[in-house]
C-alpha cells in the first residue's frame, strides 16, 4: 500500500470523525420544529375557539343590547308620556294655586273687614255691657223698691183682709139684727124700709176685668203661702194685666184663684184667693194657671 | 506487505491491518452518526425521509 493511500486513509478517518462530531452536535442541538408546529397549531385552535366564543358572546351581547335598547325605548316613551301628563298636572296645579292665591287674598280682605267689624262690635258690646251694668244697678234698686212696696202691700192686704172679715162679721150682725127687727115689726103689722146708705158704698176690692174674652195659660213659678202670694210664668208680653183673675188647677182639680197685683214683661205676682185648708190642695210650683176653666 | 519484506531489514512500517482498522473506525463513526440522525428524525418527525 502506498504512502499516499495511507495518508489519505488517515485524513479520511480524521475528516469522517470530525464531520460526524459536527453532525451529531448539530442534530442533538437542532430544534424540534414538529413539536413547535404542534404547539403553535394547538395555540391556533385555541385562538379559533376563543374567537368563536367571542363572536358568540358578541352576538349574544348585541342581541341583549338590542333588547335592552328596545326596553329602554319603551321606558323612555312611557316616561315621556308621564312627563307630558305631569306637565299638564303641573299646569293644572299652577292654575289651582293661582285661584287659591286669589281666594286667599279675597279672604284676607274679608277677614280684615271682619276684624274691623268685630272691633266695632266689641266696642258696641262694651257699651252694651256698661249700659247693662247700669241697668242692673237700676234693676237692683228697683227690686229693692219692689220688695219694700211688696212688704207694704202685704201689710195693706192683711189690713184689707182684716177689714173684710170685720165687714163680713158686721154684715152678719146686721142681717141678724134685720131679721130680729123684721120679726119684731111683723108682730105689729109693719115692715122696715130698705135702708139707704148715706154715702154710696165703695167696693174695697174692685172687680177684676172680664177675662172671658182672652184665654191665657201659664204656670206657677214660686209660691209664698205665708204671705198668700204666687208668681206666674207669664207677664205683660203675653197680655197679663193687673187685676186679672187666674184659676189655679192641678190634674183637672181646682186649687185656688190668683188675682194679679203686679206685672213684669215675663212674669207676674198675684194674691191667692179661695185657698183651701187641705195640705194636698195647697198651691205648688208648676201648677197650671189659666184665665178660663 | 509480506512478513518477508519486514524480516529483510527494511524500515519498520505499520501493518496494513492497522489502516484497515482505521478505516473501520471511520466507517463505524459515520454509521453511528447516520443511525443517530435517523433516530432523531424518527423520534421528532415520526419518519426518516418523507415530510408529512
Amino acid at each position: 500500500m502506498s504512502t499516499l493511500t495511507k495518508v489519505l486513509i488517515v485524513l479520511l478517518t480524521i475528516a469522517s470523525i470530525f464531520l460526524c462530531g459536527i453532525v451529531v452536535t448539530y442534530v442533538a442541538n437542532a430544534d424540534n420544529y414538529k413539536q413547535k408546529y404542534d404547539n403553535q397549531q394547538r395555540i391556533l385552535q385555541a385562538a379559533k375557539r376563543n374567537e368563536d366564543n367571542a363572536k358568540t358572546q358578541l352576538n349574544t351581547t348585541i342581541e341583549e343590547k338590542d333588547r335592552d335598547a328596545e326596553k329602554l325605548g319603551q321606558q323612555i316613551a312611557s316616561l315621556e308620556e308621564q312627563i307630558s301628563k305631569l306637565q299638564s298636572d303641573l299646569a293644572t296645579a299652577q292654575r289651582d294655586k293661582d285661584d287659591a292665591n286669589r281666594k286667599v287674598n279675597n279672604w284676607a280682605a274679608i277677614v280684615m273687614d271682619f276684624s274691623k267689624t268685630l272691633e266695632n262690635y266689641e266696642k258696641l258690646v262694651k257699651n252694651a255691657l256698661a249700659e247693662r251694668d247700669l241697668k242692673e244697678a237700676e234693676l237692683i234698686k228697683r227690686d229693692k223698691e219692689l220688695k219694700d212696696t211688696s212688704a207694704a202691700l202685704m201689710e195693706n192686704m192683711a189690713i184689707v183682709k182684716q177689714l173684710r172679715d170685720e165687714s163680713k162679721r158686721l154684715l152678719e150682725e146686721k142681717t141678724e139684727l134685720q131679721n130680729k127687727l123684721d120679726q119684731y115689726l111683723q108682730q105689729f103689722g109693719k115692715a122696715i124700709a130698705e135702708p139707704i146708705p148715706v154715702t154710696p158704698e165703695e167696693g174695697a176690692v174692685s172687680l177684676a176685668p172680664p177675662t172671658k174674652d182672652i184665654e191665657l195659660h201659664g204656670s206657677i213659678t214660686e209660691v209664698d203661702l205665708k204671705n198668700l202670694l204666687a208668681e206666674v210664668s207669664i207677664g205683660t208680653a203675653d197680655g197679663v194685666r193687673e187685676g186679672m183673675r187666674f184659676h189655679l188647677t192641678r190634674d183637672n182639680q181646682f186649687i185656688c184663684d190668683v188675682v194679679i197685683l203686679d206685672v213684669w214683661p215675663e212674669r207676674a205676682v198675684g194674691w191667692i184667693e179661695l185657698l183651701q185648708d187641705q195640705p194636698q190642695n195647697q198651691p205648688r210650683v208648676n201648677d197650671k194657671v189659666s184665665t178660663n176653666l | 506487505m509480506s512478513p518477508v519484506l519486514q524480516s529483510r531489514g527494511k524500515k519498520i512500517t505499520a501493518a496494513d491491518n492497522l489502516y484497515t482498522v482505521i478505516l473501520a473506525v471511520a466507517f463505524l463513526a459515520v454509521l453511528a452518526t447516520g443511525v443517530f440522525v435517523a433516530y432523531q428524525c424518527y423520534t421528532q418527525y415520526d419518519t426518516i425521509f418523507t415530510i408529512q
